[in-house]
């Protein structure tokens, strides 16, 4: 299968092992990523909420690097890049008026009907949990996992089309055909605080921190996202939250291609999981995973 | 029927419903809306009072707000309304309003961070993360801001300085239609 690629901004940077775990079961399962040519920032809560033109214009510019590579089908495992694509590519499909305008300023004709799939979408739905499980050769046995969505993967709704909004289970379904066990929980979407994390750090510590005292009470040995922006604010912020709520949390947040892989037999380090704050590997040791 | 105090009060009404393709006529103040936003406990108005505060044309009140800055964009709102409302498009809508007229934000460094974002978009088509939060800190004098934090990424490889910008940066310079992106007031 043939899909093309669209990793964003953080993928290059602080996410960099989530691209590196990516590639791998991607390879892995016979998928090859054809990365967009020249792709472009989304934008992201910047563009979208001080200039909505250019953030639509942003996407449409992506999607016609699409249609140059003659490629209708893209996934993005950066659920803020996937939705801002997918935002996009839906309000040009339904406004004439706008897309008129945006191809005006692109100067270029932006592509009907292109399929924007966040990465778990398109593993559950194109690959299915069954072939999953088939290349499972080392089974996630023993550990409980929080599979933790966010905001943008399913919502909203009427434009992701994809699980349930705020009561997910896709994630959860892989991860068990991975072997492991998963918890039921309260906050599987809610909001980590996302871009506030530089300008007003104290909404995350809050947000962020009610995410992991939830799973700590789920009885979660570890969390499993599948955004940087999730990853980055509950990995990274999570020393600051400890102290904020006065509870030691010491939950690894894993990406779930990471553990895509660690259940496929690849070696943590090509999977990156040392570049995470909060080390998984005491976890992974008493599971016999390492 | 928009409700008409004045002349600006179905206007803006009007020209959000235009701009952001719903019909606030729908909304029936159940408070779903409010009942699900991630940051309303910090707001000064909620979700629901935001719809009525348009119906009512209260321009300034809404421009001049902190919810419009509070706003996450979890999209919890929209997806519980049965109306289907899009609110936080409205939100955006209002923000957008509010920067262009150069309305003082109440919090200015969200609109800092982010203006500093599309400066960053404008000049090389990516945003390297290192670099942007370095620029927010001197920008905002927080010059010891998360350096502890930032040392640990750095020995993490999660610091990258030198993410690779687009090739085609003057074709993607004609998307900010020549506003001075990031380009603080």
């Amino acid at each position: 299968m043939e899909v093309a690629y669209y990793p964003g901004c953080s993928l290059h940077s602080a996410a960099r092992e989530y691209d590196m775990s990516t590639r791998l079961v991607c390879r892995h399962l016979g998928i090859s990523l054809k990365e967009i040519k020249d792709w472009n920032c989304c934008g992201a809560t910047a563009a979208h909420s001080l200039d909505h033109l250019l953030a639509v214009s942003l996407g449409a510019r992506n999607l016609a690097l699409l249609d140059g590579m003659k490629m209708t089908r893209v996934t993005s495992p950066c659920a803020n890049c996937y939705s801002r694509l997918k935002a996009a590519a839906h309000e040009l499909q339904h406004d004439e008026i706008l897309k008129t305008e945006v191809e005006r300023i692109l100067e270029a004709p932006v592509p009907c009907g292109v399929e924007v799939l966040s990465l778990l979408e398109m593993f559950v739905t194109q690959v299915g949990i069954d072939t999953i499980a088939e290349n499972v050769s080392k089974p996630l046995k023993g550990m409980k996992l929080a599979a933790y969505y966010g905001c943008l993967l399913t919502r909203p709704s009427r434009i992701s089309g994809f699980d349930d909004p705020e009561q997910p289970v896709s994630m959860d379904r892989l991860l068990e055909g991975l072997g492991a066990e998963t918890v039921d929980w309260s906050h599987k979407a809610e909001c980590c605080g996302a871009g506030f994390t530089a300008a007003e750090v104290g909404i995350v510590l809050d947000l962020g921190g009610q995410v992991l005292e939830a799973a700590r009470q789920a009885g979660a040995e570890a969390l499993v996202v599948a955004c940087p922006m999730c990853q980055l604010n509950l990995d990274t912020r999570q020393g600051a939250i400890e102290a904020n709520r006065g509870t030691r949390y010491d939950l690894p947040v894993m990406y779930f291609t990471q553990l895509m892989g660690l259940a496929f037999g690849y070696s943590p380090r090509v999977l990156g999981l040392k570049r995470l704050l909060t080390s998984p590997f005491p976890l992974l040791k008493t599971k016999g995973l390492l | 029927m928009p409700i008409r105090i004045g002349e600006s009060s179905s206007s803006l009404q009007e020209r959000v419903e235009e701009a952001c393709s719903v019909d606030l006529s729908q909304c029936y103040e159940c408070g779903k809306c409010s009942g699900g936003c991630s940051t309303t406990h910090l707001m000064d108005y909620t979700p629901r009072k935001i719809i009525q505060l348009i119906k009512l044309g209260y321009c300034d009140i809404l421009y001049n707000s902190d919810a419009l800055w509070l706003c996450v964009g979890c999209h919890l709102c929209v997806d519980r309304c049965p109306a289907q409302i899009d609110i936080p498009r409205i939100v955006d809508y209002l923000r957008e309003q509010a920067y262009q007229q150069g309305i003082k934000p109440t919090r200015e460094q969200v609109v800092t961070f982010n203006a500093l974002m599309l400066g960053s978009v404008f000049k090389r088509g990516r945003v390297s993360e290192a670099t942007l939060m370095l620029q927010f800190n001197l920008r905002t004098r927080r010059y010891f801001k998360d350096a502890q934090l930032g040392t640990k990424m750095l020995v993490k490889g999660k610091v990258n300085p030198f993410v690779p910008g687009v090739k085609g940066t003057r074709e993607l310079r004609r998307l900010f239609r020549g506003k001075p992106a990031g380009k603080e007031r």
